[in-house]
């Protein structure tokens, strides 16, 4: 960089190690494109070399000190001012001195923490990048390279179906399960969706993935939902003791680990939302969380050997077993699950609420009642 | 009318149901609808049903009164032309002696006719006298007759072409129809 | 887009379905254009948003129904482009997740069935779990429209690949256990939508709905015909599986429109030989239908298929025909019974409808057990029992069937014999009314009549007329007022000719027999005497020349005759007694030729009381002129072929009918009457003559005398002409006769004088006639003298 039109400058090239094995990954950028990247995990080292070339050969480049970090950090957008790093290691490549050729550094940050996986999303991004700077009186030479951090994670010891009897009193009771409460991100979420009690008319049934990212804290707490994806899983109206197969492939969506209090600055959390719709349009919905994760791709490398048999995780529905005749069907009071709670209505898409023969119900937290209370 | 062959169905003394029950099914057969354009009949019809069924056959039907008919409108005599010939229908049973040629003849000659059919001997009979014919269906149900305890069903079938007659005569011998076939030419 | 239809006019439905179809159109196009050019991915694309059309809520079943067509036809090119990729290897990873992505469901599980049926057919191992997927998917659409065509789509698909063998080497390829399961689930799923949709949308739209439903239905049935097309269904496999997954759905669905079509469906769909096997099952739900089905008919089908099917094996060479250990009537009657009990609402005639085709089966299938079908008889009489009926009215529902019930017996077994084996066919009969009663005596009389069946015993005779009674007598329930006259002769001569069926080769027998149909004919009443008595007195003197002929085997034959005769006089006295003349006349003239052909001691004497109850029935009871005529000629011809009486008994009647004869009122029937009774003279024969004509040309004379001087005196020229011409003949007659009192002097003073006369007449037809008459005569004699060798008789002097 010349910033004043002479001297000597130089151009400086991180060529990390072992890139022809490693893999790279994908990342939206801030501004929505996609950019690739080496990935890494947690712990593994990263080295590799730093070249730095001379602009003017044969002229000398005087500088205060060559260094390299590793910078894991976060940004906020609202607070642009304020990146907030989280991890910063520092190596030095050069003394002060005069470069007087082209020459090359190798660096090496031995087994380093990389605790996050990074992330782009709508008002916060988490980064990892190398930076190498040319330390000079007026002005630095800088070089960031940015690589990907994906957070594996390990089978989760508990890992609990979702089982819940909601609804709305008097007009709707069904029983939804999910087979799990953690998924990876190439999981298949098989579920059912059992009908205990149906007086509304029904028109179609759906499963919204619904990613929520909250940053900040406080009464500086921001919060952003997405559809991540909007899934048809019923058409038409049900009667009493139809059992629906829930079956919703995960790989094809773009999807990241749960994260919980990043660093205390943000968090991302997933929730499958079950949305009923009735022929008045009205939309009944009933929110649960799902945690994510990221599984080592060793695995995944298996299933993908046999690419002609396609994956049919077992479903829930059909065979007797797993069939709940509606008159034998009973809550289990000691299942925490087993309690019925409300269905919330969607009031942001209602529009004939003076219409409403359901009783509004205003907020998840209402109360709970118990399955005593709602038996037919 | 031109005719140039003309079936004749001559039968009678059926009897039903004073002495029988019914025709016989192997007659019953063979009498079917639409082949024969006239019928003779020598009379003891005794009730409607027999003469709707002679009417199933064909629709020109003529009968004469037998001793036990009761329908008065039946005439004793009566005289009927096919072709060329003149044919008398008489029952028989007012003819003293019954069936007797020489007694016939007077009717034959009473009438002007051809041939003449008579009945009530329960006996097929055909034959030519004086140039006439005579014949004697016999009774179609082989219908009791006291005279006679051997009685044979019978009927004819008269096949009449310009100036002859060719008669068949069926009858029911045992369990077998057997037909027989009688020439007769007008000079 | 709403929910509910709107269901527009026919050119409403037109114009969205031509609609839908040119998107449908464009769509595939692209769609083939993209796998043209292995763009699978967007083809995909295309595929999903032509699919995306079956969405729709607004096209009647009919339109859909097109569309579906349409589209279905078009996803053949996906199936055939993917299978062609497949078999080539290359195969694309995850397709049949891929599909999966589609974000509305009726397109998705389209894709997914037309994808998971490539993969089934280039890997058969995947089969099983495949087949399960995808019929478990299907429960995502539950619009009962959409869902029919999607799972038929499914079944249409997997029609050629589902497993059908007991033990598959690779158990992952499926067995046809699971081929059972897959269309079971679909049939139950797909039954539920059909059923489902009776109780949507408005219920005046019911008679709409209903019609749609009917439409639709075949589309269910599908699966039934799917599940007896599969050839490793064995009878143990249809028993235990197939039967009863069908029959829970059924029963459960609790929908009439769906279990009156579905059973009918089952017994028409599978082998007659599994129906044998598995009628409990089947009968059992039969019984736990809902109120509104028709069972009734669903019965009467199972039992036509079987009974037809164990007629087909019976012709059959080595056919099984119905196996020995299926008691088929018994579980059927058994079962009827049942049923007939759970549904209390059944109407009486559909209970009996129940029996008829309970019937029909024993005829069929049994046609030796007449204790089952009286059986069923019984069951039926107890059921009006039950329901205290003791009169069932003619010509209501339940009449008319109860006369279905009564015909069949008597149609199968064409013999009335068998049909009074019966015990319980005459209490049922009670039952009718007197027009149901007399109809169905006519029905059986009929039946007897044109079967030719012979009642043998005297015990059968006294049971068959019992039964008969509503025709032979007055009943206590007869309605008041006279009967068509026709429709009464037609059924009495219907009797009369069942009288000669009435007949036993024992002639002791036989005469306890006539006595009994005319202790029960006898009362019937004056109407119908005349019809029923004749023909036992005819049968009476048949009998009696049966017993003549037996003469040398019965010692005591002559008094059976006497015996015989005194029953037949009886007999004709009742007829005299219905104030009947004519008749009894004839009767009595049959009689006595008939006693005379029989010497039994005594028989002059019955022949005189023969003829002399003809005369005193001619001088009492006959008034009409014509009919006097008649009647005296007829005395005459009788007499003629008598020979039996002694000249002391043959003389008095000959006279006697001389003199009858001359008392005629009219004058040209005195003429003609004396000119036939000149016969008696002739050929007349009796004790004296020992059989040979008396030949008494004296007394022949004078008859003829007599007979031209009463034409004398016949004012009418005409008449007396033709009377005339008559007696010329009588004259020639006996000439030729050789009777030696008649000249040729006599015949010549009669031509002359009809020559004089004959000019005189008026010229009209009758004269005509007359003429023709002389002249044939004329020509008669003039025959004779031409060749009067041959007749060893002259007729010198005759004047032509």
């Amino acid at each position: 960089m010349s910033f004043f039109g002479f001297g000597q400058s130089a151009d400086i090239e991180i060529v990390l190690d072992g890139t022809e094995n490693r893999k790279m990954a994908e990342i939206k950028s801030e501004d929505g494109k996609k950019e690739r990247h080496f990935l890494y995990y947690d712990g593994e080292t990263v080295s590799g070399k730093v070249n730095v070339t001379l602009k003017k050969p044969g002229s000398k480049l005087e500088h205060q000190g060559i260094k390299i970090e590793f910078v894991g950090q976060i940004e906020l957008y609202y607070d642009r001012g304020n990146h907030h790093e989280f991890t910063s290691l520092v190596k030095e490549l050069a003394r002060p001195g005069e470069l007087m050729q082209n020459t090359l550094y190798a660096f090496e940050f031995l087994n380093v923490e990389k605790p996050f996986e990074s992330y782009t999303g709508s008002n916060v991004r988490l980064r990892y990048f190398l930076r190498v700077t040319i330390v000079r009186r007026l002005s630095d030479v800088v070089k960031e390279e940015d690589i990907i951090v994906h957070t594996l994670s390990s089978y989760p010891d508990m890992n609990n179906s979702i089982k819940m009897e909601v609804g709305i009193e008097d007009c709707l009771h069904i029983e939804f399960e999910y087979n799990k409460s953690k998924y990876h991100l190439k999981d298949v979420i098989v579920g059912k969706i059992y009908f205990l009690l149906v007086r509304i008319k029904i028109k179609n049934m759906e499963i919204a993935i619904i990613k929520r990212e909250t940053t900040g804290s406080g009464p500086n707490t921001f919060t952003e939902n997405e559809t991540i994806a909007k899934y048809e899983i019923m058409d038409g109206a049900p009667v009493r003791g139809e059992s629906i197969p829930i079956r919703v492939f995960l790989a094809g969506y773009d999807l990241t680990p749960s994260m919980r209090d990043i660093n205390k600055k943000f968090s991302v959390r997933y929730y499958l939302n079950l949305v009923l719709m009735d022929d008045e349009d009205r939309r009944y919905f009933k929110q649960q969380e799902i945690t994510l994760w990221r599984k080592g791709e060793k695995t995944r490398k298996n299933l993908q050997t046999s690419a002609t048999s396609p994956q049919l995780p077992p479903l829930m529905t059909g065979g007797t077993e797993s069939f709940i005749p509606a008159q034998n069907h009973t809550s289990d009071p000691k299942n925490p699950t087993g309690t019925i709670e409300d269905m919330k209505r969607d009031m942001d898409e209602e529009e004939h609420s003076s219409n409403l023969t359901v009783p509004a119900v205003g907020d998840a937290s209402s109360t709970n009642l118990t399955a005593d209370g709602m038996d037919e | 009318m031109f005719n140039l062959f003309q079936l004749v169905l001559v039968l009678g003394d059926l009897h039903i149901p004073h002495r029988c029950s019914s025709l016989p099914a192997k007659f019953k057969k063979l009498l079917v609808p639409g082949r024969i354009q006239h019928i003779l009949c020598t009379g003891n019809l005794c009730t409607k049903e027999s003469y709707d069924y002679l009417k199933t056959l064909a629709s020109d039907v003529h009968v004469v009164r037998g001793d036990f008919d009761e329908n008065l409108n039946y005439p004793e005599q009566k005289v009927v032309t096919v072709g060329q010939f003149r044919i008398g229908l008489c029952h028989g049973h007012q003819v003293v002696p019954w069936g007797e040629p020489d007694s016939l003849a007077l009717i034959q000659r009473q009438l002007d006719v051809d041939i003449l059919i008579s009945g009530h001997t329960h006996k097929f009979e055909a034959y030519e006298q004086e140039n006439k014919f005579y014949i004697n269906p016999g009774s179609a149900t082989g219908a009791y007759n006291p005279l006679d305890t051997s009685i044979i069903p019978s009927f004819v079938l008269m096949d009449i072409q310009s100036s002859t007659v060719v008669t068949y005569v069926y009858q029911l011998v045992g369990d077998e129809v057997k037909v027989e076939r009688i020439e007769y030419k007008k000079s | 887009m709403p929910m509910t239809p709107q269901l527009s006019p026919v050119e409403d439905q037109e114009k969205l379905l031509g609609e839908a179809l040119g998107v449908v159109k464009t769509q595939a196009l692209q769609m083939k254009m993209c796998l043209d050019r292995s763009k699978l991915m967007d083809g995909l694309k295309h595929a999903s948003t032509m699919l995306g059309e079956l969405r729709t809520s607004l096209l009647s079943p009919k339109s859909y129904y097109e569309l579906y067509m349409a589209i279905t036809d078009e996803l053949r090119h996906l199936e055939l482009y993917l299978f062609d990729e497949f078999q080539k290897g290359r195969k694309v990873a995850d397709l049949y997740e891929l599909v999966q992505y589609a974000g509305n469901i009726v397109p998705r599980l389209y894709l997914l069935i037309t994808v998971g049926l490539v993969y089934i057919k280039t890997n058969t191992c995947l089969k099983r779990n495949l087949l399960k997927d995808m019929v478990e998917m299907c429960r995502g659409v539950q619009h009962p429209l959409r869902g029919l065509f999607l799972r038929n789509y499914l079944l249409q698909c997997t029609r050629n690949v589902l497993p059908d063998v007991a033990e598959p080497e690779d158990e992952s390829e499926g067995s046809v256990k699971d081929s059972i399961d897959f269309v079971l689930m679909n049939f139950a799923e797909m039954n539920k939508l059909w059923v489902r949709m009776q109780h949507q949308g408005h219920s005046r739209d019911r008679e709409r709905r209903e019609r749609e439903r009917e439409e639709l239905r075949i589309l269910v049935g599908t699966n039934l015909v799917r599940l007896s097309q599969l050839e490793t269904v064995n009878l143990d496999k249809y028993k235990k599986l197939v039967l009863p997954g069908i029959l829970e759905q059924v029963v459960s669905c609790r929908d009439a429109i769906a279990q009156e079509y579905l059973m009918e469906c089952i017994i028409q769909v599978f082998p007659d030989e599994f129906h044998l096997q598995t009628l409990h099952a089947f009968l059992k739900s039969c019984a736990e239908l809902q109120t509104g089905v028709n069972v009734k008919n669903i019965i009467i089908s199972l039992i036509d298929r079987l009974a037809t099917f164990s007629q087909r094996a019976d012709s059959a060479v080595g056919s099984a025909g119905i196996p020995s250990d299926v008691r088929l009537f018994d579980v059927f009657s058994d079962q009827v019974a049942t049923i007939i009990q759970s549904r209390q609402d059944m109407p009486p005639e559909d209970i009996v409808s129940l029996q008829v085709s309970l019937v029909n089966l024993a005829h069929k299938c049994y046609p030796d057990r007449v204790d089952y079908v009286d059986k069923v008889l019984l069951t039926t009489v107890q059921i009006f029992q039950k329901m205290n009926v003791d009169r069932i009215e003619y010509n209501t529902a339940v009449s008319r069937e109860l006369t279905r019930l009564m015909r069949i017996p008597v149609d199968n077994y064409n013999n009335l014999l068998t049909v009074l084996q019966l015990q319980h066919y005459g209490p049922l009969l009670d039952l009718f009314d007197y027009h149901g009663r007399k109809n169905l005596a006519a029905y059986l009389v009929t039946n007897a009549l044109e079967n030719e069946t012979l009642v043998p015993t005297q015990e059968q005779v006294d049971a068959v007329l019992t039964m008969l009674s509503p025709l032979i007598q007055d009943q206590s329930d007869q309605p008041p007022g006279e009967e068509d006259p026709e429709d009464f002769a037609e059924e009495q001569s219907l009797l009369g000719r069942f009288i000669h069926h009435l007949r036993s080769d024992i002639p002791d027998q036989q005469y306890l027999i006539l006595s009994t149909a005319r202790k029960h004919f006898g009362a019937g009443g004056n109407q119908r005497i005349k019809y029923t008595l004749p023909p036992i007195v005819f049968q009476a003197y048949q009998l009696a020349f049966k017993y003549r002929t037996l003469s040398n085997e019965d010692e005591v034959w002559e008094k059976k005759c006497q015996k015989i005769f005194q029953f037949c006089h009886q007999t004709i006295t009742a007829l005299i007694k219905a104030e009947l003349a004519e008749l009894p006349l004839r009767l009595f003239l049959q009689g006595a030729i008939a006693v005379a052909r029989m010497e039994f001691e005594n028989h002059e004497t019955v022949a005189y009381e023969f003829m002399s109850q003809a005369f005193s029935l001619y001088e009492d009871e006959i008034s009409d002129s014509k009919a006097q005529l008649a009647a005296i000629t007829l005395i005459v011809a009788t007499f003629e072929q008598m020979s039996c009486f002694s000249e002391e008994n043959h003389e008095p009647l000959r006279t006697q009918c001389a003199l009858a004869a001359s008392k005629l009122l009219k004058k040209p029937d005195q003429c003609r009457g004396v000119a036939t009774c000149s016969h008696l003279f002739w050929s007349g024969k009796n004790v004296a003559t020992k059989g040979q004509e008396m030949h008494e040309g004296k007394r022949v004379l004078e008859c003829l005398k007599k007979g031209v001087r009463i034409g004398n005196q016949c004012m009418d020229p005409s008449v007396q002409v033709q009377l005339f011409v008559e007696l010329l003949n009588h004259y020639i007659y006996f000439y030729e006769k050789d009777n030696n009192q008649v000249t040729v002097q006599m015949l010549n003073q009669l031509i002359s004088k009809i020559r004089e006369e004959l000019p005189n007449l008026e010229a009209n037809e009758e004269t005509e006639q007359i003429n023709k008459h002389f002249t044939n005569t004329l020509e008669h004699l003039r025959n004779r003298l031409e060749s009067p060798e041959s007749e060893g008789l002259s007729y010198d002097g005759l004047i032509l």
